[in-house]
């Protein structure tokens, strides 16, 4: 959870071509949480906006026959208290009950995700790790033993010009070729399933994910401790999608990537002096981003009005 | 030349005993770890030590704060560390090293290039001799970061290529043969890199290789940090 996350964070939420991505915006409160479609939620409300005015009209009409002396006014105050109890109050009280209920499953199931999701994420370090001492071991052994036989095969090729032999070099030399590139997409692999950077923790990750990138990045490091391993997995991965995005779509020529960690909150800026105009839109890789950082009740926001500059701000919790 | 190799895969190990050994090489100890890198080190004193960064206990830079602890004890020792990946943080820290102390014998490469066997141990010969080796991708990231630092006016295609041989190791010869150009070319090209970075060339191969790259690295003002938390702008 984010500890008193600001509504504002920026400043910037007024201007023209912002975009944040939060939770859908909490129904009316009487509209019970069982009715989660639209439509459903447009059904309850004309009902109950129907009794609210029957109730009006029952009440006006019966204190007018109860000023006039007619007493028997009175009795349209039942059908008015009736209106206004299965419309307004019923729902609301039923649903304070579920709320009282369901807040020790809520707690529990932020419990449950943050084991899943820091599980999750130790999952694909001992992968990574796997990947290193195993396969990828494996393939550079393979991959020498072949250059010594390449090598041998060579000398024995030039000394004798059997033909025979030489077609084994072939094979053998091709063999090698076909290792290396093996070894060089076991590498990018592993790195797309945890960076092996992260190791030394989050700044140096981030700083060698700088120094790797196309564009020149500024960069700002304020990371006195480190977060979780999860959260730090989704910043890095997050920052390395962003400096991506800068390089590939907004013609920026400079880059500034702002990381600070302060009591309970990351906060990750990327901002850049490109064309603005990007958007969180269905398909796009700002929503991919948003999606993960939701995993965490982080929040991302966009300002990127057109003409520029975009600045992406990611807040995420210390911990999943 | 008498190697000690420290490679935490002992797989990956016994290859490079047997390509070494193939050679003609002496492996007078193979260790898994640094601690035991020191200690074989100190006790062999060999030509060249082969240095793997991720080793135990921590496996994140273990092997390069070793091999710039040899360098600092043992002038003698070359040592060229390999990786699986490249870290441009390792090699700058490494050559700001190397350069701090005045003499080169380091070098930095991906492991895959143990794949092309006379190259690497040709690359070991240079490092046990006082050279470089450097990965070729090493060197393209710290131009990349030089370039962000300084503002400085970009090298050309060409001698981009030269300083990525030089810092390889090559001499002017074999750079000419690479690129198929003059060795007057090469020179040229020399003298350009370095009025670009305004330093002053220097005699021998390996000390201007290190000043162009002790110059383009964060050099030994960036110490490696003890502490997971790290600043820096």
């Amino acid at each position: 959870m984010l500890r008193s996350p600001s509504p504002n964070p920026d400043g910037l939420t007024s201007q023209q071509g912002d975009e944040t991505m939060q939770p859908p915006t909490r129904p009316a409160p009487w509209i019970a949480r069982s009715i989660s479609t639209e439509f459903g939620r447009r059904h309850v409300r004309g009902v109950a906006i129907t009794r609210l005015l029957v109730a009006i009209a029952a009440v006006t009409v019966g204190s007018i026959l109860c000023v006039s002396g007619q007493w028997w006014g009175a009795l349209l105050f039942v059908p008015a208290a009736l209106n206004l109890w299965f419309a307004y109050l019923m729902p609301r009280w039923k649903r304070a009950l579920d709320d009282l209920k369901s807040g020790p499953r809520v707690r529990e199931l932020e419990r449950s995700r943050a084991l899943v999701v820091e599980d999750a994420a130790a999952r694909l370090r001992r992968i990574e790790q796997d990947l290193h001492d195993g396969a990828q071991a494996q393939m550079v052994a393979v991959v020498m033993k072949l250059g010594l036989a390449r090598d041998r095969l060579g000398n024995a090729v030039a000394e004798s010009g059997q033909r025979d032999l030489e077609r084994v070099l072939e094979l053998v030399d091709a063999a090698h070729r076909g290792a290396m590139e093996a070894i060089t997409e076991l590498r990018d692999l592993a790195h797309g399933i945890h960076p092996p950077a992260l190791a030394e923790g989050l700044g140096a990750a981030l700083a060698a994910l700088a120094a790797r990138s196309d564009l020149p990045v500024d960069l700002d490091l304020d990371l006195p401790e480190r977060p979780s391993a999860a959260i730090e997995v989704i910043a890095y991965f997050c920052a390395a999608e962003l400096l991506t995005n800068a390089a590939k779509h907004s013609g920026a020529r400079h880059v500034t990537l702002e990381t600070t960690h302060h009591p309970g909150l990351v906060r990750l800026r990327v901002s850049d002096d490109g064309s603005g105009g990007a958007r969180i839109a269905a398909g796009g890789g700002l929503v991919g981003l948003a999606d993960r950082v939701k995993t965490v009740d982080g929040r991302l926001h966009v300002a990127s009005p057109a003409g520029g500059p975009t600045v992406v701000t990611i807040e995420l919790p210390s911990h999943a | 030349m008498r190697i000690v190799v420290a490679e935490d895969s002992a797989i990956i190990r016994a290859g490079l005993a047997e390509i070494l050994a193939d050679r003609g090489h002496v492996v007078v100890a193979a260790v898994g770890n640094a601690e035991d890198l020191q200690s074989a080190v100190d006790k062999h004193h060999p030509d060249a030590a082969v240095v793997d960064v991720r080793m135990p206990p921590g496996y994140t830079d273990e092997g390069i704060r070793a091999a710039i602890a040899i360098r600092r004890d043992h002038p003698g020792t070359g040592v060229l560390v390999f990786s699986q990946y490249i870290e441009t943080r390792h090699a700058a820290n490494l050559l700001g090293a190397a350069s701090g102390s005045g003499a080169a014998g380091v070098g930095y490469l991906l492991k895959d290039r143990v794949g092309d066997v006379s190259e690497f141990v040709e690359a070991l010969s240079r490092v046990a001799a006082g050279g470089t080796a450097l990965d070729p991708e090493v060197v393209t990231q710290l131009l990349r970061a030089s370039r962000r630092a300084d503002g400085l006016g970009a090298l050309t295609a060409r001698e981009h290529d030269v300083l990525a041989l030089m810092a390889e190791g090559r001499s002017n010869g074999a750079i000419a043969d690479t690129l198929v150009i003059s060795e007057r070319a090469v020179e040229k090209h020399v003298a350009n890199i370095f009025s670009k970075f305004s330093l002053t060339p220097s005699e021998t191969d390996h000390r201007r290789v290190l000043a162009v790259l002790r110059y383009l690295g964060p050099g030994p003002a960036d110490p490696l940090p003890d502490h997971p938390g790290s600043r820096s702008s």
